[in-house]
């Protein structure tokens, strides 16, 4: 009786270091973290058994590596700690933004080319930007929200990047750096349903090489 | 006039060799249709990119291609940035497949495809993800990972 009772503790302890019985599952791991300007992005991670959308810094997404049809598993926040361990190499080798491009969005209001209040004094300084880097190349890329159909808002989203391109070229940009494009309502910023009014999707966007 | 229709014909062969000359290296230039994508910024430890089956070690300003392969060692990580000014980086034993990558604001072109098949990525998004947020995907032996506008690390396991 004793030497069995003597083998069950074995036992028990055999199991403590190996952790048998324990299978840990595998997964994979997804991490959302904030964007050195603050801001807070989107990921949605989709498996063959559904999706998962992370939109809060320090939330993970984990995904079974065993059972590829099971969904992933609903987002859960995570230690800082155990961010530091897992991803502390990659993350210290990631380089810091680039500034190859700068990007300004210019809103508008509904079904117009009238810049908005607080888009007005961004004009300025996309042209310091033009002028400080010398720069050989602006994009000037219209949008529309998706109020209204395709053929108008392509319209409309061509009207207001020409609108900006008249602007900046009145105010002394040569006209052969700018190069104009425009996507009526086919790339909104913000996904919305058909016929939303969305003011972050009424928009030109300047972006100085 | 004999010496003047010699130093003629040698003037001809000169030219002739230098349009030779432009014709090749004119060639060689127009047929690398491949434009470097991203440039290789850090590197700590073993750090490779493999180009078209051949291993390169990853130095600090190496260029990088369309469908190239990135690999670090047990003891390897490194980081990169792409023309749009995406930034990439790689813990150790990782693999990441580069299968498209297009930045053209001129023709309104964006897409970042990649494969991450193991190890640890960190990832900051930049242009193309601001101008066609649904442009930009990783791909990971389990899931798909699409990317709006954003900061974020992933483990993938691997196979």
């Amino acid at each position: 009786m004793r030497r069995w009772r003597k083998a069950f503790f074995v036992w028990i302890f055999l199991c403590f270091l190996t952790g048998c019985g324990a299978h840990r599952a595998k997964r994979d791991l997804i991490v959302l973290l904030p964007d050195p300007d603050g801001k807070v992005g989107v990921v949605t991670v989709t498996t063959q058994g559904g999706s998962q959308i992370l939109d809060k810094p320090g939330y993970a997404v984990e995904v079974e590596v065993e059972d590829l049809n099971k969904p992933p598993i609903a987002p859960h926040p995570v230690e800082e700690k155990e961010i530091a361990d897992i991803f502390g190499p990659a993350l210290s080798m990631l380089p810091d933004s680039g500034t190859r491009f700068i990007l300004t969005i210019l809103y508008f209001e509904p079904d117009t080319t009238k810049l908005t209040h607080e888009s007005k004094d961004l004009v300025a300084e996309i042209l310091s930007t033009i002028k400080s880097r010398r720069s050989g190349e602006v994009f000037v890329v219209g949008h529309t929200d998706l109020v209204g159909n395709e053929a108008y808002n392509t319209g409309l989203s061509q009207r207001r990047a020409i609108y900006v391109r008249d602007l900046l070229v009145s105010s002394g940009v040569k006209p052969n750096t700018l190069f104009v494009s425009f996507y009526g309502k086919a790339r909104p910023l913000v996904p919305t349903l058909d016929e939303v009014p969305e003011p972050r999707n009424r928009r030109v966007e300047v972006i100085v090489r | 006039m004999n010496h003047n229709s010699l130093s003629l014909r040698r003037m001809f062969l000169a030219l002739a060799t230098i349009f030779f000359l432009l014709s090749i290296t004119g060639e060689a230039i127009f047929a690398d249709t491949s434009p470097i994508i991203a440039v290789v910024e850090n590197v700590n430890g073993t750090a490779t990119v493999v180009r078209q089956g051949r291993t390169i070690s990853a130095k600090i300003g190496l260029d990088i291609y369309q469908y190239d392969t990135l690999r670090t060692g047990s003891d390897g990580s490194m980081g990169v940035i792409f023309n749009d000014d995406t930034s990439l980086s790689l813990g150790p034993g990782s693999m990441l497949v580069i299968d498209e990558f297009v930045f053209a604001p001129r023709e309104g072109k964006y897409s970042i495809a990649l494969r991450m098949v193991k190890g640890t990525v960190a990832y900051l998004s930049g242009l193309i993800s601001k101008l066609a947020p649904e442009s930009a995907h990783i791909e990971t032996p389990t899931s798909s990972i699409g990317i709006r506008g954003t900061k974020f690390v992933a483990r993938v396991e691997g196979e």
